[in-house]
């Protein structure tokens, strides 16, 4: 495939041309949900070949990490998925405590499980609530935005911020639950599922969604696990492979849930994925909302944990067989944080989140390295569109679920 | 069966049925913005910037150790202090915070050993201009006035003693606070 500059050049300068079409769509498309560009070659509407190319919203979210000290890169990773940010917030504390060896308190864990399930139904419903919109269905969505509303309500009541949360931190959270939240949560679980039915009764069965949605971008299990797809695109062919059930972190060894999976691997099993997940959550916050009560008075940060401001240097004397009087202490450095590296998964709303964190004993990472889902899921979309009409293209970027600030970092 | 319900649209009047269902009873959830109504943010919310007001001196209650200058992740605090040749303590010169390069973490109020630095509830807040977004110390205790004649003394910010944090995280001047 030749380069698109080329081809823009030669397209500009004949009057015909028997080859195919060449097209760009985005940055500024609104389907591709942010700046993603795909560049399209097309037979007549089908589509032969897409090129991705991404980049657009490139911050440099990795490289900053390492200016930064251990607590104050949490607030980086708010930046990443910035729609489910306390999801991406847990992975980063995570690694660093691993890192540290830090032993996290029964109640924060419970407070981690209950904001990163909210953050997968507020990924769930604006996801639900955009692709439904670009395959045609208005109503959906502005149900979605409403019951998003209510939860991005309660988390301005647990940590102040609706959308940048910084909730949790190195070693626990943040700030203690109130009752008034505790409550309203417990009002939440308890109205949410008829919501969900109610989104059904709009799509589920409608004839334009089931045209729009069956036999698109289907991904044989095989070919899912080549591609690298994680989350419930992944689940959607019907691998049953969840990080929550393999690698428990947080409180999830200790709460029951299902992994829902797919059997075809279409556009509509992986919505039928992520519909069976908001209940699965739903359930997952009931569950820890009981356990609360258990835990009431505990602390919600370790006792061993770093202070936001973490000092630059720390010295320990140094060993001498006789103290000496009227010398200058001169101590000896010790590193602020262990030596090694450290490696945490999760599974974050749009699929598996991985952070890698080297450290050289400083109290800034001397690496970080952020493996993202939204930036293996754009990799798959040529394999996805191919032979795929242009208007099939939209419902293939809307189903991956990809947020590029997430691919981009 | 199958092909009558496909005949009839019967899937397709049921979604209708719930839409019409929801215009005609449900009560309407968007709010008119300004006119009627104007969201309260839940207390702890963190919004513009406010250095608090001692009531004793008129002047701010900052001690210039720096700790919000350093714990800042985008450096937007920027503080310049001398030292009194009498008492031998730091007095706050200059104080500025950039809100434009706030990304409103609320760090620096939960390093604050005394509680002078505070994100208040206030959400609505515009420039013309840049400099009218980078608050100065004498701006900031103004954005300060105009926000405690809306709360209720004494005033305390969840940031300020974070609910369930280990008392060995708070200096000694945040243990027995209780408000302004």
């Amino acid at each position: 495939m030749a380069t698109y500059l080329e081809i823009n050049k030669k397209q500009v300068n004949e009057e015909k041309w028997e080859e195919p079409f060449y097209i760009n769509m985005g940055p500024q498309h609104p389907s591709t949900h942010g700046v993603l560009r795909l560049f399209l070659e097309l037979e007549g509407e089908t589509i032969i070949n897409c090129t991705p190319i991404i980049g657009y919203l490139h911050r440099g979210v990795e490289k900053l990490g390492e200016t930064l000290n251990y607590n104050q890169a949490i607030v980086l990773s708010d930046r990443l998925d910035y729609i489910a940010s306390a999801a991406n917030n847990t992975a980063f504390a995570l690694a660093f405590e691993k890192l540290m060896g830090l032993e996290v308190p029964r109640r924060a864990k419970l407070l981690r499980t209950i904001v990163c399930e909210m953050a997968r139904i507020c990924n769930h419903l604006l996801w639900l609530a955009t692709h439904a919109l670009d395959i045609g269905a208005m109503t959906v969505f502005l149900y979605c935005f409403r019951d998003r509303e209510w939860l991005l309500n309660i988390y301005e009541k647990i940590c102040g911020a609706r959308l940048t949360h910084s909730y949790v931190r190195v070693g626990g959270v943040r700030q203690d639950f109130t009752q008034e939240i505790i409550d309203e949560l417990y009002k939440f679980t308890e109205e949410f599922p008829p919501r969900i039915y109610d989104y059904e009764i709009l799509i589920d069965v409608n004839r334009i969604w089931l045209k729009r949605t069956k036999g698109i971008a289907v991904v044989p299990p095989e070919d899912a696990i080549n591609l690298g797809l994680t989350g419930p695109c992944l689940r959607g062919s019907g691998i049953a492979y969840d990080v929550r059930k393999f690698r428990p972190y947080d409180a999830y060894g200790e709460v029951d849930f299902v992994v829902p999976t797919g059997k075809n691997g279409d556009t509509y099993d992986r919505y039928r994925v992520r519909m069976e997940e908001l209940r699965q959550s739903n359930s997952i916050i009931r569950q820890c909302l009981d356990k609360l009560p258990e835990t009431q008075g505990e602390p919600v940060l370790a006792e061993n944990a770093p202070d936001l401001l973490m000092p630059e240097k720390v010295k320990e004397p140094k060993p001498q067989p006789v103290p000496k009087k009227g010398v200058i202490f001169r101590g000896v450095e010790k590193p602020i944080v262990p030596v090694g590296e450290a490696f945490a998964s999760i599974e974050s709303p749009k699929g598996e989140l991985a952070v890698y964190v080297v450290s050289d004993g400083s109290n800034k990472p001397w690496r970080l390295r952020i493996r993202t889902p939204s930036f293996v899921h754009i990799s798959a979309i040529p394999y996805m569109a191919k032979n795929h009409m242009v208007a099939d293209l939209i419902a293939i970027i809307g189903t991956l679920d990809i947020v590029l600030g997430d691919s981009d970092r | 069966m199958k092909i009558l319900e496909k005949a009839l649209l019967i899937e397709i009047l049921k979604g209708l049925a719930l839409t019409l269902r929801k215009m005609l009873f449900a009560k309407p959830v968007t709010i008119q913005y300004y006119d009627k109504v104007r969201p309260v943010p839940a207390p702890g919310f963190r919004g513009r910037h406010a250095l608090v007001r001692d009531e004793k001196t008129g002047d701010t209650l900052c001690i210039a150790c720096l700790r919000c200058a350093r714990v800042c992740p985008s450096k937007c605090i920027h503080i310049e202090y001398e030292i009194d040749p009498q008492t031998k303590r730091r007095k706050v010169v200059k104080y500025e915070i950039e809100a434009l390069r706030c990304i409103y973490c609320g760090y620096c109020e939960e390093v604050c050993p005394v509680n002078a630095l505070v994100l208040t509830e206030w959400y609505e807040y515009v420039g013309f201009t840049r400099d009218d977004l980078i608050f100065d110390k004498e701006k900031l205790l103004k954005n300060w006035d105009e926000f405690i004649v809306t709360q209720k003394r004494p005033y305390m910010n969840p940031f300020w003693k974070p609910r369930g944090i280990p008392e060995k995280f708070l200096p000694a001047k945040k243990r027995q606070f209780t408000g302004v």
